[in-house]
């Protein structure tokens, strides 16, 4: 076995696999970064593969199929922003409730697209040039989705907008101190609202990339997991969308691995290699004082008057 | 974290005033989503095929039960008035032992297992003669002599049903391996998709796999590679890539136990032994790329210019041989079986000896690994 297939499959799979992982946990970093923790993420997802499905399969445009997807996830989210944003309620459990509520619902009117194969899923993209430079080609540009490469390029127009903007400094400051924020006068309603929305959108997006192009098929609870991954990379991102495509990179990249190396090493060990190794990055950034790097007002409703 | 949806509906016994013990209301508790075109999606067709057929019978049923909370939701199906209730996962056995007792009045169904009391029996349609069939295929088209196996979890069924491949794989093809890669679930398309990857960075051109989920088959295709149906017909998911497969008749155990339980023949005291092992000659499974297609025509004459020298057939081509295979297995008074020896295990072990089968004992708890596999094999005797 020749090293340049571990590096082409390894990279190429990373970002096929990690697609969908990087724009859910864009989504809740926004999110989270105004102080709402979102652990509906696998809720929307799956609630944005079942429309993003059946909106394809109806139109017979896959990329009508993932904008439904956004949008459905976009209000799932709403709701969530409803409960904890104006209702005040627990943020956690809100979030919960919707992981459930979407994993039910979703089944619910998924059942008559079980076994029904999608007619026109998202073409692949292999870019023209570049998929001929040794290795880096076929490693990064044959075979991909679009969504891989918009991804990667939101991570940086996100960032950007974080760190070198007005409305960055507006949604940092709302997630660190909404007092603070509301007293400088930001609307810290409509900032949690809106970024709570479009982690939203971004999680159904995700969810529509599985069913309108990774598999392309709607299964019941076909994300298997993949919602609480984003909220555990959110935490190993510290929260900074280009941490973020690393992160989701070297989490990717070891879940194709582990496939890889059943032949030298035990199944079992592997299986649980990438979650163990999010596990211990997380541990040792929480003894460098991670807790300082997620927002400070991270889980709390805010009320008016209150300090 | 389950959705308990009760067909309750069907309790709605339109207008009749019939005898209350005339009827049979059937409850199935599913261990995953009715929607998952797998294992729990089959046993849910058989129960509205039979549902349908029966006027004498109405059916409930609970979806997505996690194994170890089984205990209340029968209990709660014996209070909504079930007198049949089938548990259709492994990890159900304890519990439905203990309810079996805790509720001697209904008579009680496991799937898979192997515990039974005075009022629960057991079922299972086995696929390992399927398994075989396919394999006489999978290592004909093999160009590369590597084919890949996507395999859920390291258990005795699921090795029994490699073996078996591997078996039919060396029969038309000594020199292939079987390339096997556990994912530890049985539904989880995104592992399921990145094992195949994995297979396909390394070779492997033909594939096979044990997971409720057509994606083995959507990623192979993908890359031009046959593969096949698993429980349910997936050849709509890749037309010109799916060989043949493994389908599943459940319909065909509910509705003889049921007929017996309707006549009197089963009851709550003499189920103690029986054990429904229904295979290809009762036709509780089949072997088809769809329903009624054992062998997608597309595939036909690539198997049919494979001629090997068999050792009891003479020349043969493998699609001769997969039917003449078939017409000695799928008949009641079976004339072969995949685990007929010699067998030797992969560590050189002789494990089924010269002219012998295996007992049903013995292919329920098998551990070793058949000679052609490769890779891990958690469990794996010493020796």
């Amino acid at each position: 076995m020749n090293w340049e297939s571990w590096v082409i499959s390894t990279l190429n799979r990373a970002l096929a696999h990690g697609t969908p992982l990087l724009w859910g946990t864009l989504g809740e970093i926004y999110a989270e970064r105004a102080g709402v923790v979102n652990l509906g993420v696998e809720g929307m997802m799956i609630l944005g593969a079942a429309s993003a499905f059946a909106a394809a399969q109806f139109t017979g445009n896959p990329w009508l199929g993932i904008l439904t997807g956004g949008v459905v996830g976009g209000m799932a989210a709403l709701v969530h922003a409803l409960f904890t944003v104006t209702l005040r309620a627990n943020q956690y459990v809100s979030g919960l409730a919707l992981t459930i509520f979407g994993l039910g619902l979703s089944g619910l009117l998924g059942a008559r697209w079980v076994g029904v194969p999608l007619d026109n899923p998202l073409p692949k993209l292999t870019v023209p040039g570049l998929a001929q430079i040794p290795v880096l080609g076929p490693a990064l540009f044959q075979r991909q989705s679009y969504l891989t490469y918009i991804g990667i390029f939101l991570a940086v127009v996100l960032w950007l907008v974080l760190y070198k903007s007005r409305w960055g400094i507006s949604i940092r400051s709302v997630g660190e101190s909404p007092a603070t924020a509301d007293a400088l006068g930001v609307n810290v309603f409509l900032v949690r609202y809106l970024c709570v929305a479009f982690g939203g959108v971004l999680a159904g997006v995700a969810g529509g990339f599985l069913s309108v192009e990774y598999r392309p098929a709607w299964t019941e609870g076909m994300t298997a997991g993949m919602g609480w991954v984003v909220i555990a990379l959110t935490i190993f991102a510290a929260w900074n969308p280009l941490r973020a495509v690393g992160g989701v990179l070297l989490f990717s990249g070891l879940y194709h691995l582990a496939f890889r190396l059943q032949g030298w090493f035990p199944p079992e060990f592997l299986k649980l290699m990438p979650y163990a190794f999010a596990i211990l990055v997380l541990a040792i950034a929480g003894l460098r004082g991670a807790r300082q790097l997620a927002p400070g007002a991270l889980g709390i409703p805010y009320t008016r008057g209150e300090k | 974290m389950k959705k308990v949806i009760l067909a309750v509906a069907l309790l709605l016994v339109a207008g009749t005033l019939v005898a209350a013990e005339e009827r049979i209301i059937a409850g199935f508790i599913y261990v995953g989503p009715i929607g998952d075109l797998g294992w729990t999606f089959a046993h849910n067709a058989a129960r509205e095929k039979v549902d349908e057929e029966f006027d004498w019978l109405d059916t409930l049923y609970v979806e997505d039960v996690a194994e170890g909370e089984v205990g209340p939701v029968i209990d709660l199906l014996v209070d909504m008035g079930c007198n049949v209730i089938f548990t259709t996962s492994f990890g159900f056995m304890e519990e439905t032992i203990e309810a079996a007792a805790r509720h001697p009045d209904v008579i009680f169904g496991h799937c898979s297992g192997f515990m039974r009391a005075p009022n629960s029996m057991t079922y299972m349609a086995d696929f390992y003669q399927v398994y075989y069939l396919t394999g006489l295929m999978a290592g004909a088209l093999t160009q590369t002599d590597k084919i890949g196996y996507v395999a859920a979890f390291p258990i005795p069924e699921v090795k029994r049903h490699i073996n078996a491949f591997t078996i039919g794989v060396r029969e038309v093809n000594p020199d292939a391996e079987v390339h096997v890669r556990w994912i530890y679930s049985w539904y989880d398309p995104a592992a399921a998709k990145e094992a195949t990857e994995a297979l396909i960075a390394e070779g492997c051109d033909v594939f096979m796999f044990t997971e409720d989920s057509p994606t083995v088959v959507k990623v192979a295709a993908e890359h031009g590679f046959p593969s096949f149906s698993h429980y349910s017909p997936m050849l709509e998911f890749a037309p010109d890539y799916v060989v043949s497969g493994k389908l599943v008749h459940w319909d065909v155990i509910y509705r003889d136990f049921l007929v017996k339980v309707r006549e009197g023949i089963y009851t709550t005291t003499n189920l103690e032994h029986v054990d429904y092992w229904w295979t290809l000659p009762q036709g509780a499974v089949e072997l088809g790329a769809d329903f009624g297609m054992p062998i997608n025509p597309v595939w036909e004459d690539e198997l049919k210019a494979y001629v090997i020298e068999h050792p009891v057939f003479g020349d043969i081509n493998v699609y001769d041989l997969v039917f003449i295979r078939l017409s000695q297995i799928a008949v009641p008074g079976i004339t072969f079986d995949p685990f007929q020896g010699p067998i030797y295990d992969r560590r050189g072990n002789l494990v089924v000896p010269e002219g012998m089968w295996l007992s049903y004992e013995s292919l329920i708890t098998m551990e070793w690994a058949a000679d052609g596999v490769v890779g891990p094999w958690p469990g794996e005797p010493e020796g």
